[in-house]
């Protein structure tokens, strides 16, 4: 032996000694240990405390199943709380903390709550903190915090990276025991596309924790040349340390890899893979879990079920304790008792709470058939247990065996629910979610032999549904072992408490408790005691408890049912479902052609949606933004300005069809429009409301393109699919985004046209006269480039929009720009677009809400009543038509130098502020440079006929409330002199 | 969720954008007597059936076809996938 | 490319990077026009298709090779194919293929409304099952076929087009953080 707790032989690798801290003292352990079977082996049996009476806890299970063995790993902002040792892989330099306790790990002074015990039964704290209310958030809530729970977080963001991934196959496998590497084998030589997972580092499951024999050789030496071959096959994609986590519709399951976990450093991979796997078929193959038998002070330290005590010899080669007892109401529990007495462990005492006839002779232990362990000693660990006949039994180590539970958790994700088996005196699948079968332990078949037949009928069944063939050959032999399970739950002779749920710190005399007041559904009893609650989801306590509900009622297992079982099987981290959407990668950024340059200028950007647009260009000297967007817009105003509107959305529109096809899209009527010509489009949606708006430009007698808002590009592109597919099939049109194809650029300004006679190519005449508002056509720029020219305005002034392959887009930005050196040409961003579209009375997204009808928009007339076209005729509904109804109109402070609030509501002098007297809204606000004053636009009741008037514009929100005067929306040229000029 | 598309075989729901009833292929006669009523019923009346529900969906980050699923609510199974243009032929919206 | 007037930029400015076993390369120079197919017009543009590109139709989700230009033809929607092909005049690849479909189809420039970027080596399909949901395996995903898909919230168009090679087409606004998640999966994996 290389210490008083580790054996000889085993898979463990002794040649490299893996050195690790606990709570800061340097031990050391081996390849293949996990830190529970690492602090066994140096004899540590105090691991934590536990959850709400501060008692102490050591190791209880080998598997992910861990309620107590809960630690933190790591340190910094790597610390990661409430790991269960049981499946932390060891790693050299390893840092391993307990949790929970104030003082030190041995003397907790919070161990003060265990003996306030009486008090903080079920239901305490719902009971007591209830007044008075104020004191919850500054008495209770904080002192609670401070004693109950578990680890730490380390505060800090998580350093590590995770990604997602997508698998897919014939076959997934959940589970490499013996059943999971008896399906892989068998679809794995029939040549199909097999995922076998498996949530340990080893596959082999309690192949390697047993001494079974399979084709007459030890199991765990047949798992391991399992896996060879099917590592070997190419159709098989392994996924050790791999949770399937959860099933969802359709055969998709979602699992979490740990590729770094058991690495001292990531290096920079992801930590995590959280996979979404397609399966045409999958075989649950996820085993069994132990569970205890509840009795007086079994949470202490040196209580731990048989399995995994067996698991440790068999596996791990370490021996849980020096002087070891059994206490099991089934014969597989007489495992551990028969393996540790091969090790050489001194096997102490046999408790079997069947009264029958002694399983096995075992040589120098006392053996007490139809026992009870009715109490345990030890202060950090067992020391002694108590039977009910009084006899008193020294021990460092009970194992304990109440039968085993198939892992159902899988099944149940669809809803099904799972059905009680007396014969094994378990919880059994019921029905399936689609493409699931159940092979081995997970469906009741407790044997080694059951398990491997199983697995491989399955894989050959699920090959024959999917048509594919099954070349699988026999299926691997073993033997039948007895289980015998007689039903025992707990000890009613226990003293002190008897203990179900060990992560939740729930007793026997908590559920009869909430029995007697009253709960008797399992879902209640659950919620009311937090039984089965934490983050082990209750998988050792559950069905004690259930057992115990069912014999408080007088009912069976089968008539109390389970809890559901809902995903994930263990706990997933939230960084994991994150992936790498964190920080700057949370979403794509969509960058406009101009936007080097642009940024190249100190551009100040700003997000609309995807998109980064420039808001303003500052100039040396400004320090304020409204500086650069008053100079953008008197520039653009006085001369020409240059802004990259390319983030519109833009539609080719081809067909026979096509414009009787926009006739029904849009309100107004396109059947007039002429080639080479562009128009103002509204579009409403069906119920009449306004939704979008944008130009339509006539290219060709069967062509035209249309901008939509940038925001509603793909709303738009959609719509439009559908009213083509499904509203209107029998019409030739055709849809494509060119979106992305064409940078556009806005040439705004008297000097506009001077500017791009520099740039638009000498053969294409764009005098006013050739070219004049609303025109468009193809032109060549810079000598040859091919540029669409669109002759439109959104500022109110003389402009264009010239538009180039996206790929042309940066250079024609600085061909603009340079020949408008002698004009002094301004770059101008999203602000002074903003600014000028308000003076000038235009709607944008602030007017188009969802709210807004086209009468309200001053549209109404727009609205063809001679055709059919989307929302014509909802938009005729008389609230939505009344003469008094809300429309847009301008807005202006009477007192000019007042700062007019967006979103205000308008009163009439005079009326109280109350939503019977509201009038309507400002939507848009903006300076005027132009005017040296604050304009706005907005919504007021009967507005055109009110211009004049002064009301209230009253902002509640920021106590603001200014009188203003209600003028034309048209602040700058009303007649639109500018723009056709 | 898998969407078996009726030219593309099986393809992730994430790659597809829902509409609602399929009865939205049904658009009234705008010339109709009782336009506004019909138009209003088209617009917000749905069933909403425990079993069998015929639904739209548009295959955006596909081939942008728009589908009818037929799918049942209770056990989320998807028993038919049809391309919605062919749907609104039968029905005659062609002509 | 020919001469042209204006500097054209590619959306990936030329990038190249082998990472391991898996190379990334934007691919520039390939003209992409869109050919929709006029109602009832499916014999006229199968002939045209026959020749002026010397290509059968394919079937949606997959590609066919022309004779012509180095075309491919993808079929991207029922009514709506992508033809990737040299132009002969870089600057206008629409009118190239009107002028060879002799207006059997409406055609749409979308040369540059696709970043393009090709990831090919033996890697390649591992890289690709961190960003991809759809099943790329020999059975599923044949050299020539073809797929509008999403990565990483962007749309991708996926085309096969050899054993462990694939060219991505990706909206040329975000380009760049395309080409980020593609890189990050190269990166990502542990070999």
């Amino acid at each position: 032996m290389s210490g008083p707790f580790r054996f000889d032989g085993g898979p463990i690798d002794r040649s490299v000694s893996l050195a690790f801290r606990f709570d800061g003292r340097s031990l050391s352990g081996h390849p293949g240990d996990t830190l529970a079977s690492a602090l066994l082996a140096n004899g540590v049996r105090l691991v934590g405390r536990s959850f709400k009476y501060h008692r102490p806890r050591g190791v209880f299970t080998a598997g992910s199943e861990e309620p107590s063995a809960l630690v933190e790993l790591r340190g910094g902002a790597w610390r990661e709380p409430n790991t269960r040792a049981t499946v932390a892989e060891l790693f050299d330099g390893l840092e391993a903390f307990s949790q929970n306790y104030r003082g030190s790990l041995r003397r907790d002074l919070l161990a003060v709550n265990d003996l306030l015990a009486p008090f903080l039964s079920a239901g305490f704290y719902y009971k007591t903190f209830m007044w008075p209310k104020s004191f919850w958030e500054r008495v209770y809530e904080p002192v609670i915090r401070a004693s109950a729970g578990l680890g730490r977080l380390s505060g800090e963001a998580d350093p590590d990276s995770y990604d997602k991934g997508f698998l897919h196959c014939d076959l997934l496998i959940v589970g490499a025991g013996p059943a999971g590497l008896a399906a892989a084998l068998a679809a794995g030589r029939s040549g199909a596309r097999v995922i076998l997972a498996d949530e340990d580092f080893v596959m082999g499951g309690r192949l390697n924790a047993e001494t079974h024999e399979v084709n007459g050789r030890s199991g765990a030496d047949w798992a391991a040349e399992a896996v060879r071959e099917l590592a070997s096959m190419n159709r098989v994609r392994l996924l050790p340390r791999t949770t399937v986590t959860g099933a969802y519709d359709h055969g998709v399951y979602g699992a979490l890899e740990r590729r770094t976990d058991h690495l001292a450093a990531a290096n920079g991979k992801p930590r995590q893979v959280l996979w979404r796997i397609y399966s045409k078929r999958a075989i649950l193959a996820a085993g069994a879990t132990e569970r205890p038998i509840a009795f007086g002070g079994n949470d202490r330290p040196g209580v731990m079920l048989a399995g995994a005590v067996r698991a440790y010899a068999n596996r791990f080669a370490v021996g849980a304790g020096q002087r070891v007892g059994l206490f099991t109401n089934n014969d597989d529990g007489w495992r551990t008792a028969a393996d540790l007495a091969r090790k050489g462990v001194e096997v102490a005492a046999i408790i079997d709470a069947r009264d029958r006839e002694s399983v096995a002779e075992v040589p120098g232990a006392r053996i007490v058939m139809g026992g009870r362990v009715t109490a345990t000693r030890g202060r950090h660990g067992l020391k002694e247990v108590a039977l009910a006949t009084g006899e008193r039994i020294g021990l460092d180590c009970l194992a304990v065996s109440g039968g085993w539970n198939p892992n159902v958790h899988l099944t149940c994700h669809h809803g099904g629910k799972p059905v009680w088996r007396d014969g094994i005196a378990a919880f059994v699948p019921g029905d399936l979610p689609p493409g699931m079968t159940v092979a081995g332990a997970a469906g009741g078949a407790f044997t080694t032999a059951a398990a491997l037949i199983e697995g491989h009928r399955a894989a050959v069944e699920a090959l024959g549904e999917l048509g594919l063939p099954a070349d699988a050959g026999d299926a691997p032999g073993a033997s039948d072992e007895a289980a015998n399970v007689a039903p025992f739950w707990h000890v009613a002779e226990s003293r002190g408490r008897a203990w179900l749920d060990l992560q939740n710190d729930v007793t026997v005399k908590d559920v009869v408790q909430a029995h007697g007041e009253g709960f008797r559904s399992v879902e209640h009893l659950k919620r009311y005691t937090t039984l089965g609650m934490a983050t082990d989801q209750g998988k050792t306590a559950n069905v004690g408890a259930l057992a115990i509900m069912a014999e408080q009622t007088g009912r069976t297992i089968a008539e109390t049912g389970t809890t559901m079982f809902r995903p994930p099987y263990t706990p997933v981290p939230i960084a994991a479902f994150a992936g790498r959407s964190r920080g700057r990668d949370f979403r794509p950024t969509r960058l406009t052609p101009s936007h080097d340059w642009a940024a190249e200028r100190g551009a100040v950007f700003v997000e609309a949606g995807a998109w980064l647009r420039a808001q303003w260009f500052p100039r040396p000297g400004e320090t304020y933004w409204r500086q650069s967007v008053d100079r953008e817009v008197l520039q653009t105003r006085g001369s020409v300005g240059i802004c990259d509107v390319t983030t519109l959305g833009k539609i080719d529109i081809q067909g026979r069809d096509a414009q009787e096809f926009l006739n029904r899209i849009y309100a107004n009527g396109f059947a007039t429009l002429a080639v080479g010509k562009v128009r103002y489009g509204l579009m409403l949606r069906e119920d009449g409301i306004a939704y979008d708006d944008g130009t339509t430009a006539r290219l060709g007698e069967n062509h035209f393109v249309m901008t939509t808002t940038t925001v509603n590009a793909v709303l738009v592109f959609r719509n439009m699919e559908f009213a083509r597919q499904c509203l209107w099939p029998g019409l030739d049109v055709h849809l494509i985004s060119v979106t992305e194809q064409w940078a556009q650029f806005a040439v705004a300004g008297p000097n506009s046209r001077a500017l791009l006679g520099k740039i638009v190519d000498p053969e294409h005449d764009i005098s006013n006269e050739a070219f004049p508002f609303m025109a468009c056509g193809e032109v060549g720029v810079c000598g040859g480039a091919p540029a669409r020219l669109f002759r439109i305005s959104f500022s109110g002034e003389l402009a264009y929009e010239l538009v180039v392959p996206a790929r042309y887009g940066e250079a024609l930005m600085e061909a603009l720009m340079a020949a408008g050196e002698e004009f002094d040409a301004v770059a101008y961003g999203t602000e002074a677009l903003g600014v000028m579209r308000i003076e000038k009375g235009h709607a944008a997204a602030n007017e188009l809400n969802g709210q807004t009808t086209a009468r309200m928009l001053g549209m109404q007339r727009m609205v063809s009543k001679r055709k059919d076209c989307i929302g014509n005729i909802l938009s005729e509904r008389p609230e939505m038509n009344r003469e008094d109804g809300l429309e847009l109109v301008g807005f202006r402070p009477v007192n000019r130098s007042e700062e007019l609030p967006s979103g205000a509501h308008f009163l009439s002098i005079g009326a109280e502020a109350a939503m019977a007297n509201d009038e309507g809204w400002m939507t848009s606000v903006a300076w005027s440079p132009e005017l040296g004053h604050s304009i706005g636009l907005g919504f007021i009741r009967n507005g055109h006929a009110r211009i004049g008037e002064t009301v209230r514009a009253w902002d509640g929100v920021r106590g603001r409330d200014v009188a203003v005067e209600i003028v034309s929306a048209h602040f700058l040229d009303p007649d639109g002199e500018r723009l056709r000029g | 969720m898998i969407i078996d598309h009726p030219l593309l075989g099986p393809r992730d729901a994430q790659e597809f954008a829902i509409l609602g009833d399929a009865s939205l292929i049904d658009r009234p006669d705008w010339q109709a007597e009782d336009a506004a009523k019909l138009f209003h019923d088209y617009l917000h009346l749905r069933d909403n059936p425990a079993g069998e529900h015929r639904e739209l969906w548009f295959h955006e980050q596909g081939d942008r076809s728009w589908l009818v699923v037929t799918r049942s609510t209770l056990t989320h199974e998807v028993l038919k996938v049809e391309l919605a243009r062919d749907v609104a032929i039968a029905r005659g919206r062609d002509r | 490319m020919a001469e042209t007037p204006l500097r054209a930029r590619p959306a990936l400015d030329g990038y190249n990077r082998t990472v391991g076993a898996v190379a990334l390369a934007e691919v520039s120079g390939l003209a992409l026009v869109s050919a929709a197919v006029p109602q009832g017009g499916d014999e006229a543009f199968a002939a045209a298709l026959a020749e002026g590109l010397g290509a059968s139709r394919p079937a949606t989700g997959d590609s066919t090779a022309g004779d012509r230009h180095m075309a491919r033809i993808l079929g991207m929607q029922p009514d709506q194919l992508f033809i990737l092909f040299e132009s002969p005049d870089p600057d206008r690849p629409a009118e190239s293929v009107l002028a060879a479909l002799g207006g059997a189809a409406y055609v749409t420039d979308q040369t540059d409304s696709w970043a393009m970027l090709r990831i090919a080596g033996a890697g390649v399909r591992s890289a690709l099952e961190r960003i991809c949901m759809l099943d790329l395996a020999d059975e599923a995903f044949p050299e020539g076929r073809v797929a509008r898909t999403v990565m990483e919230h962007l749309a991708v168009i996926i085309l096969r087009d050899g054993a462990d090679s694939f060219l991505l087409m990706s909206p040329r606004s975000s380009a760049r953080s395309f080409l980020h998640a593609v890189e990050l999966s190269v990166l990502n994996l542990s070999e």
